[in-house]
């Protein structure tokens, strides 16, 4: 017997960073039937709603006071204990999680460290140039997308905050610009693009950044430096001019050069006119993570808390302490079937997120929850660091803050 | 029933015209009371200076702006570890330090400073939720904070249609939707320059920053609406052209234009520069002073500069290009969301140098020429002109001249003829003022009926100091202090932590305004309206004060 639809509207979505929070979810028989306004994408990660409740240890159902009791005795008795945080969970169960890390001493790492490091560390280096997406939105009549084609892994952006995003304060419209750099290509709508070879893309923001200087590099550039000019002649001459790259492309390793190289151009932009630089960034509350572990801790990824007050190791990131067997325990909080990098061997695991359960290999102990925005409230960040509500339209299965602050009460430093 | 009798200190009770008189202060349940029985509880202050919590009226400490700062600071975090204090009571984080301390090594630290209240000035409204979650991590102190509105492009285009009503009712909504506490303008109509890439303001009626849309209509229109909207808190304004020389006429013109109404004009040190345009840098600290001593509606703070390092971090985004391009630093620039900028900039203030040789003169000029302790109160704008755990020693400077005639002479002079201290300015701080300037005239400018004092029905917020010859040794380290009635410091260590208050405010409004919002929401936002204020703000929202400025 089917009962009636509910419906729940302005729900955030945290399928990629766009973070869009203007989806209806409509909900029939206890399961998503619909998420209006979705991309394809967004529609894949609300699926039916319908997320395993298993709690388990040893491979054997048990109570959530057994399984508590069990990873509390696990975390207090290790060595050295891993708390990872993974996407899908909120920057309340994050914060959560910090306070178990904090507690035991031990080493906290986000999924940040495997993809947007390089990002991370030239922002420290350098700063950045960034607006957030409402300023994008009226304010860039260029917008310039470096390598990428947002419509692949953030299929809202250009509609929401970019090119197909109207603003009454653009009356002139807005331009875009494709860059082509090997087979990582910008949208195939932009009006004009400019094509560098993989190799040669370093050395193209180099020379776009001399010419903004003023500087003339002669032959130095070669034959890129045409383009470069070009390029860069037509990025000054907007007013509000918006460079758009992925921080997180998925297949093969990210550029580390690209970060800090096009930081550095957006920066010197600003001498004249003012140009901001847009990170792409994927889902599950990436940047709340970066966030609270910053506020917390003063860093924003790989922090250890081993000497009892948090240190930067962003060499020991969470991948190089499992491989190495560094540590003993891993505290796995979050989704585990999208962190990447996070192979465990001999390393014992306990799982407390969205579908724990179904991890391969099975973890020792393994709590299943509600995934952050489907089925637990709280806050989340977009990926331009302004923070959301999350307003879950399904109940039922745990709120992992909850689980979380129930651990750190078990746990003994 | 908690009490608690200290017993025998020298009381410094400015608000209730208590001068070091020797009598015991009495709490019960997290408040002055007027009694207690005999037999209740003794702290023993024989021999000790009791003061009301220290209350900081303009910090940053829990923004997105503040974080950004923190993540842009790796190395100062590293030399500054701080680990968990050890608690008698609940469970202690550990941090980090530096310019910008992480959220609960910031509680501990304002704690253990006699610090019990503390307003982050400048919040991007589209952030609030941020700095709710980092302040939730801030223990011990009750915090609020400002909301930016001076560059807001819906203000803006009300003020420009002739909407006043309806830009106080949206400034009233504002005020609710994100929890804050007072309405904060940067750089009226400076900000939405830099954005448009019109980098300074010439004159409070300098229509181009700002689209057509003059400086001195934002001031008019939000002090306007502060007093009309009765909010605890007079507007609360760091003025155009802050850190140029020759900005002095600026701030004047400012302070003129809101004359007769109630205003706060904040780290006045930044805005007193005489000079520019071919002429030297100077001090312009003589015509603010004799300015706010005649005008007993302007409240001051003073954004001292200490030497040694700091951070900037401010919505005024023009001004942070500025910094990084003269200075060379690493920088943070931020536009939000139609609303406000964002700049960082490290910095280091060196005796050695001119400018900053200057700077420190002049906020010292301030407090030492100012008239009215009340109306001209105690800050760094932490971590602009240096940090909270400067003041300590910024109080040492107020009240021993041999200290401060000392340090004088050790920095660069090049800008300092002429000036009212290198001139020679006798005057000493008396602990009575420094009670004022730290605790009475923060909380009456505030609005704060229940703080900065201790009489009956005030919070027990009470710091109790050691006397020490060297008075940034005293200052430093209380002996004591007491966060509503509970011991959070003791023997001079942090011992309880427990969660502070939320200081915010609710302010009604005419609901219209709610309408067209969703529609500006829907042409020009990208977050939904209805997602847009924040639920569920901790703690009754603050009434507007019985207490008079």
């Amino acid at each position: 017997m089917s009962t009636a639809a509910s419906s729940t509207q302005h729900v955030t979505c945290l399928g990629c960073g766009c973070s869009c929070d203007d989806i209806e979810i409509v909900v029939r028989d206890g399961r998503i039937a619909e998420a209006r306004g979705a991309c394809a994408l967004g529609v894949a990660w609300f699926g039916d709603g319908v997320v395993p409740t298993e709690i388990r240890s040893a491979g054997q159902s048990v109570t959530l006071d057994h399984a508590l009791a069990e990873a509390a005795a696990m975390l207090t008795g290790a060595r050295r204990v891993l708390v990872y945080l993974a996407p899908d969970i909120s920057c309340d169960a994050q914060r959560a999680a910090m306070a178990i890390a904090d507690k035991l001493h031990a080493v906290v790492d986000s999924v940040s460290s495997a993809t947007v490091a390089a990002g991370i560390l030239a922002a420290q280096r350098r700063g950045r140039v960034a607006a957030t997406f409402t300023e994008v939105r009226n304010r860039a009549d260029l917008l310039v997308y470096w390598a990428v084609d947002p419509a692949r892994r953030y299929p809202r952006f250009s509609e929401r905050y970019g090119e197909g995003a109207e603003s009454p304060l653009l009356a002139a419209g807005r331009t875009v610009i494709a860059v082509d750099v090997g087979n990582r290509h910008g949208p195939d709508s932009a009006a004009e693009r400019v094509a560098f070879a993989d190799t040669d893309e370093a050395r193209a923001i180099h020379a776009l950044r001399a010419h903004v200087a003023g500087r003339a590099l002669g032959d130095a550039a070669g034959d890129v430096m045409p383009r470069a000019v070009q390029l860069a002649d037509r990025i000054a001459a907007a007013h509000y001019p918006v460079i758009v790259y992925d921080a997180e492309p998925d297949g093969d390793e990210p550029v580390p050069a690209r970060a800090e190289s096009l930081t550095a151009l957006a920066q010197a932009l600003n001498a004249r006119g003012r140009c901001s630089l847009c990170a792409l960034r994927a889902g599950g509350n990436r940047a709340g993570a970066e966030a609270v572990l910053t506020w917390q801790t003063g860093y924003p990824m790989t922090v250890d808390f081993s000497r009892g007050a948090p240190r930067y190791r962003p060499d020991d990131t969470a991948t190089t302490l499992l491989r190495r067997g560094d540590v003993d325990v891993l505290l796995c909080v979050g989704n585990p079937s999208v962190v990447r990098g996070v192979e465990s061997g001999g390393v014992r695991r306990i799982i407390i997120g969205p579908r724990a359960s179904a991890a391969m290999p099975a973890a020792e102990i393994s709590v299943d929850t509600g995934i952050a925005g489907i089925h637990a409230g709280g806050v989340a960040f977009r990926m331009d660091d302004v923070p959301l509500p999350l307003r879950p339209p399904l109940s039922g299965p745990l709120d992992p803050a909850a689980v979380l602050a129930s651990l750190a009460a078990r746990v003994r430093a | 029933m908690t009490q608690l009798r200290i017993s025998g200190g020298a009381v410094y009770d400015p608000a209730n015209g208590v001068d070091g008189d020797v009598c015991d202060v009495c709490i019960a349940d997290g408040r002055i009371v007027a009694s207690l029985p005999d037999g209740a509880p003794r702290l023993d202050a024989r021999g000790m200076v009791v003061m009301p919590g220290g209350i900081d009226i303009h910090a940053h400490i829990a923004s997105s702006s503040v974080n950004q700062g923190r993540r842009l600071l790796p190395e100062e975090h590293t030399v500054d570890p701080a680990p968990a204090p050890a608690l008698v009571e609940g469970e202690a984080r550990s941090g980090t330090g530096g310019t910008i301390p992480s959220t609960f090594t910031t509680g501990y630290r304002y704690a253990g400073l006699g610090y019990t209240t503390v307003f982050d000035a400048a919040v991007a409204a589209a952030g609030a939720r941020d700095t709710h979650a980092q302040l939730d991590d801030t223990p011990v102190i009750d915090a609020g904070f400002f909301v930016l509105m001076g560059n807001d492009a819906y203000l803006l285009r009300q003020i420009a249609a002739g909407e006043r009503d309806r830009a106080r009712d949206y400034a009233a909504w504002l005020l609710g939707a994100t929890g804050a506490y007072a309405i904060k303008v940067v750089n009226p109509g400076g900000v939405e320059g830099w954005k448009r890439n019109v980098r300074q303001v010439q004159s409070l009626d300098d229509p181009a920053p700002a689209n057509g849309v003059t400086p001195r209509a934002i001031l008019e229109t939000l002090a306007d609406a502060a007093h009309v909207l009765r909010l605890p808190h007079p507007v609360h304004i760091h003025c155009n052209n802050l850190g140029l020389p020759g900005n002095v006429a600026t701030t004047l013109e400012s302070m003129r234009a809101l004359a007769g109404r109630p205003a706060h004009f904040t780290h006045l040190q930044f805005h007193a520069y005489a000079g520019g345009k071919g002429k030297a840098w100077a001090s312009g600290a003589t015509q603010i002073a004799e300015y706010v001593n005649a005008h007993p509606e302007v409240t001051g703070d003073v954004g001292q500069v200490m030497f040694g390092d700091a951070t900037t971090v401010t919505a005024d985004g023009a001004v942070e290009y500025l910094l990084h391009a003269s200075s060379g630093r690493k920088w943070v620039n931020v536009d939000v969301e139609l609303e406000t900028g964002c700049g960082v900039v490290p910095y280091t203030y060196r005796d050695r140098a001119a400018v900053a040789s200057l700077q420190w003169v002049v906020g010292l000029e301030l407090f030492l020429l100012s008239a009215d302790p009340w109306r001209m109160v105690l800050s760094t704008d932490h971590p602009n002109g240096g940090t909270f755990m400067s003041y300590p020693e910024l109080i040492r400077l107020l009240m021993d001249r041999t200290w401060r005639d000392e340090r004088l002479k050790g920095i660069n002079q090049k800008l300092l003829a002429g000036s009212a201290l290198a001139d020679g300015l006798a005057r000493e701080y008396t602990l009575g003022e420094i009670a004022i300037i730290t605790r009475a005239g923060p909380a009456r400018q505030l609005g704060l009926a229940r703080k900065g004092h201790l009489g009956v029905g005030a919070d027990a917020d009470v710091t109790i100091y050691s006397r020490n010859a060297n008075i940034a040794e005293m200052f430093a380290t209380p002996r004591y202090v007491l966060k509503d009635g509970v011991l959070v410091v003791e023997e001079g260590q942090l011992r309880r932590a427990p969660a502070g208050r939320r200081l915010h405010v609710r302010p009604g409004y005419d609901a219209a305004v709610t309408r067209d919002l969703e529609r500006w929401f829907d042409r020009y936002g990208t977050v939904s309206f209805a997602n847009y204020p924040v639920a569920g703000v901790r703690d009754a929202a603050v009434e507007a004060p019985a207490i008079s400025r």
